[in-house]
């Protein structure tokens, strides 16, 4: 018995002291001058990212431009290499220099040709500022290596359609309706592909159903508006300007839709 | 005939700019001549930030967004 206690005394003490000293730091792995370097740069890397993903979070552009252009600077390997170069465009484009944005996501796609968010940014930034062109060329590389990707079909077929290439537009418009069916705004789009063509009455058939998929669509509304009044139907007309100046979140669309409803 | 169209084009897009209602009137002229000048739907939205580790993994909201074969996983415009 006593023999016990003394034991479990023993255990207790033994525990407790365990408790008071905290683990011993774990000896280095290599005293190697070029692994401690490589592993400090690692570290920074590490650091930069962190700091630099939570300020793009928070929407502080210019703190974040600061940490991946660092994160840049060391040139971490791929991935990373052209994750920093992808996150630095993000913050170049959101600061409104978008020549820079363009380069690092080329930079970034140099690096890893197959990297798809980084393709879609180079499209939706072309594509923002008007350089149809380069968006065009943006469009294709993106759709050769991610045939399958919406939204790489939907960029191409908004980058041709703005161009006038109306060929290719159809044929985006109408896979991207054979992958998803129920998208609006892909019927929209083929409607005006329509429209431009002078085929007014599949133009009506797109239109139709992306009202019935999206009643409250004001845009496919008001086309559909302008078409009717060209076939003659004011009175049909009038609604469908009526209901789109109803709808329209767009303070311009909708000040269209009332001047054309007026005045029929 | 191209760069006319052009113009008009460009012409609704100011129009639309402004918001006005005196441009509005203008701008509904010029869509009834040329209903072919409608706007097309919105572009896509940027994709979003992309951490240290995540291209490395599954995990990449970006990357799945940019090969989604849906639009509501693409995050693709409603309009």
């Amino acid at each position: 018995m006593a023999v016990a206690s003394v034991v479990a005394l023993a255990a207790v003490t033994c525990s407790a002291a365990a408790q008071n000293y905290s683990r011993p730091t774990a000896p280095p792995r290599t005293t190697d001058a070029g692994a401690l370097a490589a592993q400090a740069r690692d570290r920074l890397v590490h650091e930069r990212f962190l700091r630099g993903v939570a300020a793009e979070e928070r929407g502080d552009w210019s703190a974040a431009e600061s940490e991946f252009r660092s994160a840049v600077a060391l040139d971490p390997p791929e991935p990373k290499g052209s994750s920093a170069r992808y996150d630095l465009a993000l913050a170049e484009t959101h600061l409104g220099r978008d020549d820079a944005a363009v380069t690092l996501l080329q930079e970034a796609l140099h690096r890893d040709p197959r990297f798809a968010a980084a393709a879609a940014n180079l499209v939706v930034i072309e594509l923002r500022r008007g350089n149809l062109p380069a968006a065009r060329a943006a469009a294709d590389r993106y759709l050769a290596f991610a045939p399958d990707s919406v939204l790489a079909r939907y960029a191409r077929g908004l980058a041709a359609l703005k161009a006038g290439d109306l060929a290719t537009a159809r044929a985006d418009f109408r896979a991207l309706i054979g992958a998803d069916p129920s998208y609006a705004a892909a019927h929209y789009d083929l409607a005006l592909v329509e429209l431009r063509a002078g085929r007014d009455d599949t133009a009506r058939i797109e239109l139709d159903r992306a009202l019935e998929l999206f009643p409250a669509y004001a845009r496919a509304r008001f086309a559909l508006g302008t078409l009717l009044m060209r076939d003659g139907r004011r009175a049909d007309a009038r609604v469908a300007f009526d209901r789109a100046a109803r709808d329209a979140a767009d303070p311009a669309l909708r000040a269209l839709a009332i001047d054309l409803r007026d005045r029929l | 005939m191209a760069a006319m169209r052009e113009i008009l084009r460009m012409a609704i897009a100011g129009v639309l700019a402004l918001g006005a209602c005196a441009g509005a009137a203008v701008g509904a002229e010029l869509l009834l001549d040329d209903p072919a000048a409608l706007v097309t739907s919105a572009p896509p939205a940027l994709l979003g930030p992309i951490t240290e580790t995540g291209r490395t993994g599954w995990n990449c909201a970006p990357e799945r967004a940019a090969t989604a074969k849906t639009a509501a996983a693409a995050g693709l415009p409603h309009d």
